[in-house]
């Protein structure tokens, strides 16, 4: 694997906010990069620096081998989908395809037979005559989508591209997107602040957070084996439970505080040790005797295909394939294969 | 109340209130057209008696009217084009970026609007002698206005560019257009429906600019309509039918223009609507 987009020690200052900092990434030829983190974090202002929309305030980046720190995005060769699509309102859905294709100079016939192309495998090919204005939101996103890979750019930049569709089309466009990329055998860096649209659509998934990248990898060993205690509540859905408690003396169970029963563990750690142990609420099992920890229910919300457990203060859910007859102010006992206890330090967030 | 009957209420106040401004009008017509004694009869006549058509064709000849209007439209014009010109940039450059100096821009801007004419006729008028502008009056008047009416469409300007999302010229930047490239191919089109209304009532307004026309320019061939009607008002000038056929003359191209313009530019704004 060749490497399409190259950063090495990003840094971005607004006056005396630190937007980005010593940000270094290598974006593979042809992969599937999601930039995820919550509001404010620094993606987007990562991705518009890509594209050359914001200039850096430090370290150099490079796409398919080309320095490009500095260069304006018309010399950067890529293509953009903005998360308000920003489709040019004054042109018919044809005249945004091929504007780009006008401006450097491809003739008109030509630009028309692509447009048809593209229209072709987007679906667009009946509204090439209507104006943006007269297009569905989902419509619109395919034109979005259109103009970006009408040109065969280096590389596709997505701005959060889904989040003004309804929750149906967005799930629909995910795999569309998807497909349209290894269709292509582009190179795609997807922004977005859903953790779901990151797991799914990504090779490779990047979180970051105040700017600085927390942890970067395959979407499932995030998910497996998350560095800190932020990547672990914010990949995974619903979210990572977690617990305070001590070491046991024997070094392989958590006690945990306010007597609420011992996790084992499937490894040894240094006895005493203050920890905050994690447990997806899908991995929790119900259990009889044998429980480590019970638990008082709350609320309980059923979909059909999952039932979801969550104590009265909130603090704690759990996951179920079974349906259950459990109400609110039950107690049930629980359990949990050991190797999927995750430790972390309570003070430096850091996994153990 | 009941709701129902609120438009009509509100539709009645409008019709009072259009009544009430459009009246003048209707009195200038009415009274250019009535002989001397009608125009003084108590009770009035709301329609002349003896309506004389004729007085246009007199009062354009004998007051060198198609000169003024001239001069009218030449300084009009030209103030229309160095305010939309060079006004269209500042108020874009004034959209788009956000730091102090562009506060402070854009502070000292609104503090031009609030100065009046007649306070800066003197220092101009100092001004332009110094520099010799006056041996080319009516440039120094339309440089004048273009100052005066600067302010006003700058900031009418600037709004609507700050309704064109900035996305859109980033997409037309990562797309592979140059600044400048996509200032006139993509937020131009978009503005310029605002553009055009600001600079029709910047048309408008130096079309009837008085004060600094009034003051530089002496020669009368060179005066505009503004200044060659108030030419009539003498010590003991009562031709008030004249002085409304000349009013009239002046007016009516104008008021004729904003109407038909009026719906185009109501439309335009409506279906212009960028989502």
């Amino acid at each position: 694997m060749t490497a399409q987009i190259e950063l090495a020690g990003i840094d971005k200052h607004y006056g005396s906010f630190h937007a980005l900092k010593d940000i270094s990434l290598t974006i593979d030829k042809g992969s599937f990069v999601a930039l995820v983190g919550p509001s404010g974090c620094g993606k987007s202002t990562l991705l518009r620096s890509i594209a050359g929309l914001e200039s850096i305030s430090a370290g150099r980046m490079s796409i398919a081998g080309r320095e490009m720190t500095g260069v304006p995005p018309r010399h950067r060769d890529i293509a953009m989908v903005f998360q308000s699509y920003a489709l040019y309102p004054h042109m018919t859905v044809e005249d945004n395809l091929t504007y780009s294709l006008r401006l450097h100079g491809v003739g008109k016939a030509e630009a028309r037979k692509k447009a048809a192309e593209v229209a072709a495998t987007t679906g667009l090919t009946q509204l090439l005559k209507r104006y943006p204005r007269q297009l569905s939101g989902g419509q619109r996103q395919r034109v979005a989508m259109g103009r970006a890979i009408i040109r065969n750019p280096k590389a596709f930049l997505f701005d959060e591209p889904l989040s003004n569709l309804d929750a149906a089309l967005r799930v629909q466009m995910r795999k569309e997107i998807r497909a349209l990329h290894d269709r292509l055998g582009a190179t795609s860096v997807y922004v977005t602040h859903d953790q779901i649209e990151a797991m799914t659509m990504a090779d490779w998934v990047v979180v970051m957070r105040d700017g600085v990248i927390e942890q970067q990898g395959r979407p499932l060993d995030l998910y497996d084996h998350p560095v800190n205690r932020f990547v672990a509540g914010f990949i995974g859905s619903p979210a990572m439970n977690f617990m305070a408690g001590r070491i046991a003396e024997s070094g392989n169970a958590v006690v945990l505080d306010g007597g609420a029963g011992t996790l084992p563990l499937a490894r040894h750690v240094e006895p005493g040790r203050a920890v905050l142990a994690g447990i997806r609420p899908e991995h929790l099992v119900m259990a009889g005797d044998d429980a480590s920890f019970h638990l008082t229910i709350g609320v309980v919300e059923s979909t059909g295909s999952a039932t979801y457990l969550t104590s009265p203060d909130g603090a704690f859910q759990l996951v179920q394939s079974e349906r259950t007859t459990l109400g609110p102010g039950d107690r049930v006992g629980l359990t949990i294969d050991p190797v999927r206890v995750h430790l972390f330090d309570p003070q430096t967030g850091m996994r153990l | 109340m009941t709701r129902s009957h609120t438009p009509w209420f509100l539709l009645i106040v409008a019709l009072a209130l259009a009544a009430v401004y459009l009246f003048p009008l209707y009195w200038m017509y009415v009274t250019s057209l009535k002989t001397g004694s009608e125009m003084f009869a108590n009770p009035p006549t709301f329609w002349p008696r003896d309506p004389n058509p004729g007085i246009f064709a007199e009062v354009w000849g004998r007051r060198t009217m198609p000169t003024f209007l001239t001069n009218s439209v030449l300084i009009a014009g030209g103030v229309t084009a160095i305010t939309v010109i060079l006004g269209t940039g500042c108020a874009y450059v004034l959209a788009r970026y956000r730091n102090v100096w562009i506060d402070i821009g854009l502070f000292c801007v609104l503090m031009l609007q609030v100065l009046p004419a007649s306070v800066m006729v003197t220092p101009l008028f100092v001004g332009f002698n110094q520099v010799g502008m006056l041996n080319y009056p009516r440039t120094a008047v339309v440089l004048a206005a273009a100052a005066k009416a600067m302010p006003f469409f700058v900031v009418l300007v600037r709004a609507t560019f700050m309704s064109v999302p900035r996305e859109l010229e980033e997409a037309a930047l990562v797309d592979g257009n140059s600044r400048i490239g996509a200032f006139f191919s993509i937020v131009l089109p978009l503005a310029r429906n605002g553009i055009l209304v600001c600079a029709i009532l910047t048309f408008m307004t130096a079309f009837g600019e008085y004060i600094y026309s009034k003051s530089i320019i002496q020669s009368p061939s060179l005066q505009p309509a503004s200044v060659g009607l108030s030419g009539f008002l003498g010590p003991n000038s009562t031709d008030w039918s004249s002085i409304m056929a000349y009013s009239a003359i002046y007016v009516t191209p104008i008021l004729l223009a904003f109407v038909i313009l009026q719906r185009r530019i109501v439309s335009g704004l409506t279906s212009g609507a960028l989502k």
